[in-house]
């Protein structure tokens, strides 16, 4: 069995294992074993989405980093195939963004009454999707290859630069609904840091466990699946090349 | 046969739980299946 062969089949167990960890396991007032997760009232089961619905979230921010250390990389040594490997990182992203924002505004409408509020991390996961969807109106504006090539790293790394600002940084600056965001105090009417920053992070240890195994199992998946898109559009630019 | 689909009725989310799982087996080996025929036909390319 090939290295590849391991990795994929690990993946195949990690994902089983992470379906099954956020199913199994019941909600109760006082747990007391690995198998029980605490009661949160006004979430009770629906708190099983945030095993899938962050590492979406996640996947979008590692994408887009890829996008532009491949953008970089491509405007150090002009190799195509580093332009085809960012394209292929930002369309993941993308598709990655959208997936968080309808699984969040699903989650949204169930827990906080309807499916769009514009709070702060839904605005800020909509202004990414702009973002990257002008990536590609860009890469489809322009007909020569290499140019496309140049202007599109350019974009990827100016795009990549605010990433982190709207998906960690800004969310905790303003009052919003997301836990990690500034909220106002019942008792004093001022606004206070939420209890629950990055930091002191409060999840139960047991659900923790299966937090960062489902963002480690996702983040596998997704460069298996930029492996295969890369080297998908390579060989299509290979073809197309040598048909000339 | 009817113990479980009552155990299904009683105890909804594990429906939840198998419908996810089979996403994920129909994902998983579909992306197996890519792999396969791009090896092939990586491998077709280069021994042209």
């Amino acid at each position: 069995m090939t290295k590849n062969k391991i990795y994929q089949y690990l993946l195949l167990v990690l994902m089983i294992l992470v379906i099954s960890l956020s199913f199994l396991p019941k909600i109760a007032l006082d747990p007391k074993s690995f198998f029980e997760f605490p009661l949160i009232p006004g979430l009770e089961d629906k708190a099983r989405i945030i095993f899938f619905h962050v590492p979406t979230a996640l996947i979008t921010v590692i994408a887009y980093l890829i996008s532009m250390a491949y953008g970089i990389k491509f405007l150090r040594k002009n190799n195509m195939e580093d332009d085809i490997k960012s394209v292929s990182a930002a369309s993941l992203g993308l598709m990655f963004c959208i997936l968080a924002t309808i699984t969040g505004s699903v989650w949204a409408k169930f827990n906080w009454g309807s499916f769009w509020h514009w709070d702060p991390r839904e605005t800020s996961i909509f202004i990414l999707l702009l973002i990257y969807g002008a990536y590609f109106a860009l890469r489809s504006a322009i007909e020569n290859p290499e140019k496309r090539a140049k202007l599109s790293s350019v974009y990827s790394i100016i795009a990549f630069l605010t990433t982190p600002f709207f998906i960690f940084i800004m969310p905790r600056m303003m009052i919003g609904l997301h836990p990690g965001s500034l909220e106002i105090d019942a008792q004093s009417g001022q606004i206070v840091k939420s209890a629950n920053t990055v930091i002191e992070f409060k999840m139960a240890p047991n659900m923790r466990v299966v937090f960062f195994l489902s963002m480690f199992t996702f983040t596998m998946l997704y460069f298996w699946m930029w492996n295969l898109t890369s080297r998908f559009l390579i060989l299509k630019n290979k073809i197309s090349s040598s048909k000339e | 046969m009817e113990s479980l689909y009552k155990f299904f009725e009683n105890n909804s989310l594990y429906i939840v739980l198998v419908i996810n799982l089979l996403i994920w087996f129909g994902i998983f080996f579909f992306m197996q299946r890519v792999e396969k025929k791009l090896t092939k036909l990586e491998k077709e390319i280069k021994s042209e």
